[in-house]
């Protein structure tokens, strides 16, 4: 589990890669999940029937799923979530049943107490049969601030 | 008639932090147990950094695109990019109040021809003493009708 804990300022330094996290595998009933907990009821995330109708081959995560991981990675990395200030994705690709999420930081920079973080979230499985999808993609891409104590 | 501002209520209740913090898999203690969440300084269990996005549950789509009148076609609609600009997080047991605008709305030419549309939906979540809480940007992309 786990814990906040102090991260200060001169534990860090630029260039500095922050230590892999992966989530998942996904399952539809973490779709479902992130669907009745944040109210994104798009039937695309979860009705198979429906993701096909509009071409998808099945179901797909909400691009928010990844992206809520990826706030995780970046409290654990640092201390806590209450260090956060600003905090950026770019959706780039879907990411579907089974996969894996692999979320990945890197220091870029630190500007008196805001250390600016680099990061991404790649998605890894199989994927849906019929997209002959590469094994590892990136999902998403992003920036975060974080205010430490010095 | 479309208006500039739509302005909503938030609550950050205590269940619903915790069954959020859970479905985006947090297992940090300050989001769920408020014993540990008051060690760390918080008056109560912290909300996880993208709690906000359940603001949809408070202005369904379908209000949205009434009142503030983006005009998209949703068959077309990606959601393109967030962005989040913290003060503090909220905690469970404070209702946020929410100010939504769109912030931006402009179009580019796409790699593959066609145009491509962004739209930047900017909700500023204050608390009830009035003070800035986060800020919301929701950037969603309407594709060329013949792209994709």
């Amino acid at each position: 589990m786990s814990e906040v804990q102090r991260v200060s300022l001169d534990a860090i330094t630029p260039g500095m890669q922050l230590g892999q996290m992966v989530y998942g595998p996904m399952q539809r009933k973490d779709f479902k999940a992130y669907a009745d907990a944040s109210g994104d009821d798009n039937p695309i995330h979860q009705d198979d029937e429906y993701a096909k109708n509009t071409g998808a081959p099945s179901v797909f995560a909400m691009g928010m799923l990844p992206a809520g991981y990826l706030a995780h990675a970046l409290s654990d990395w640092f201390g806590g979530p209450q260090h956060l200030r600003r905090f950026k994705v770019r959706f780039t690709t879907r990411s579907w049943p089974d996969d894996e999420i692999v979320c990945e930081g890197r220091v870029t920079s630190i500007e008196g107490k805001l250390v600016r973080v680099e990061v991404e979230a790649r998605r890894r499985g199989e994927g849906p049969p019929e997209l002959n999808l590469e094994h590892e993609q990136l999902a998403l891409s992003g920036e975060a601030d974080i205010e430490l104590p010095a | 008639m479309a208006e500039d501002e739509l302005v909503f209520d938030l609550p950050v209740e205590l269940d619903h932090v915790q069954d959020f913090a859970r479905a985006v898999g947090e297992d940090n203690p300050v989001f769920f147990n408020a014993e540990v969440a008051e060690q760390h300084g918080f008056p109560n269990v912290v909300a996880p950094p993208t709690f906000t996005t359940t603001q949809i549950l408070q202005v369904p789509r379908e209000q949205r695109e009434r009142q503030l009148g983006a005009n998209l076609d949703y068959g077309r609609v990606l959601h393109g990019e967030q962005e989040f600009l913290y003060k503090r997080l909220p905690v469970a047991g404070e209702t946020l109040k929410g100010r939504m605008r769109i912030s931006k709305d402009f179009t580019k030419d796409g790699k593959r021809g066609g145009s491509m549309r962004f739209v930047t939906y900017e909700s500023v979540f204050t608390d009830e003493a009035g003070d800035e809480v986060l800020t919301a940007l929701y950037t969603l992309i309407e594709t060329a009708k013949d792209v994709g």
